[in-house]
C-alpha cells in the first residue's frame, strides 16, 4: 500500500518537457499554452479576460512597473508590482520596447481611473499567473 | 455608476478565469464562476459602504 502511494506520487511530481514547454508558452503569450493542449474554450475565455484586463488596463492609463522608481521611491518597492505586471508575457515586453504605460506622467497619474488601471494591469499578470499553472497541471496529465 | 461599472468588469474578468480553472464538470464550473462573481461585488459594495462612513 506503502509502496503503491509512493509510486503514485512519484508519477505525479515528474512533470514531462512538454509540460513545461506549455506553461512557458502559456506564460508568454497568454491563451497560448491551452491553444496548444487544444482546450479551445479555456484558451478563449482564460486568455481573453487576460488579455481584455490588460488592454483596458492600458485605456484607463494605468501603470506598468519596472525597476526604474520614481523620485523619492524605494527601487525594491517597485519588484512585487513588476513581478505582477511580468506575468502577462509578451504584453509586458512589447510595452517596454514601445515605452507604453511606463511613462511617470503626472497628467496620467491625474486621470480618474489611473488607480483602476494599475489594478487591471497587476490583475492581468496574475490571472495569467494562474492560466500558466492550469495549462502546466493539464499538460503534465494532474489535470483532466 | 462608472465606479460600479469598472467593479462589474474587473469581478467578470476575474471570476471567468476562476471559474474556468476550477471544478470539474461545465455546470460546476458556471456555478462557482457566478458564486465568484456574486461574492466580488457583494464584498465591494459592503466595503465600500464601511469606508463610505469612515472619515
Amino acid at each position: 500500500m506503502v509502496k503503491t502511494e509512493r509510486m503514485q506520487a512519484e508519477e505525479v511530481e515528474s512533470a514531462p518537457g512538454s509540460a513545461w514547454l506549455t506553461g512557458a508558452a502559456a506564460w508568454f503569450i497568454p491563451g497560448l499554452g491551452h491553444l496548444l493542449l487544444k482546450r479551445w474554450y479555456r484558451a478563449v475565455l482564460m486568455g481573453g479576460a487576460v488579455w481584455l484586463c490588460f488592454v483596458i488596463g492600458l485605456q484607463m492609463g494605468g501603470h506598468l512597473f519596472d525597476l526604474n522608481a520614481a523620485e523619492g521611491s524605494s527601487q525594491l518597492l517597485q519588484v512585487p508590482p513588476m513581478i505582477a505586471n511580468l506575468g502577462t508575457g509578451l504584453l509586458y515586453i512589447v510595452s517596454w520596447l514601445l515605452g507604453s504605460g511606463f511613462a511617470d506622467d503626472p497628467q496620467q497619474a491625474a486621470r480618474a481611473t489611473y488607480e483602476y488601471g494599475n489594478t487591471f494591469l497587476l490583475i492581468a499578470g496574475l490571472l495569467n499567473y494562474l492560466n500558466m499553472l492550469d495549462a502546466f497541471d493539464i499538460a503534465a496529465g494532474r489535470k483532466p | 455608476m462608472r465606479h460600479f461599472l469598472v467593479m462589474m468588469l474587473f469581478a467578470t474578468l476575474a471570476s471567468i478565469v476562476f471559474g474556468a480553472m476550477a471544478k470539474d464538470t461545465p455546470y460546476e464550473r458556471l456555478l462557482y464562476g457566478a458564486k465568484v462573481f456574486a461574492e466580488f461585488m457583494v464584498i465591494g459594495l459592503v466595503l465600500s459602504w464601511i469606508l463610505y462612513f469612515i472619515p
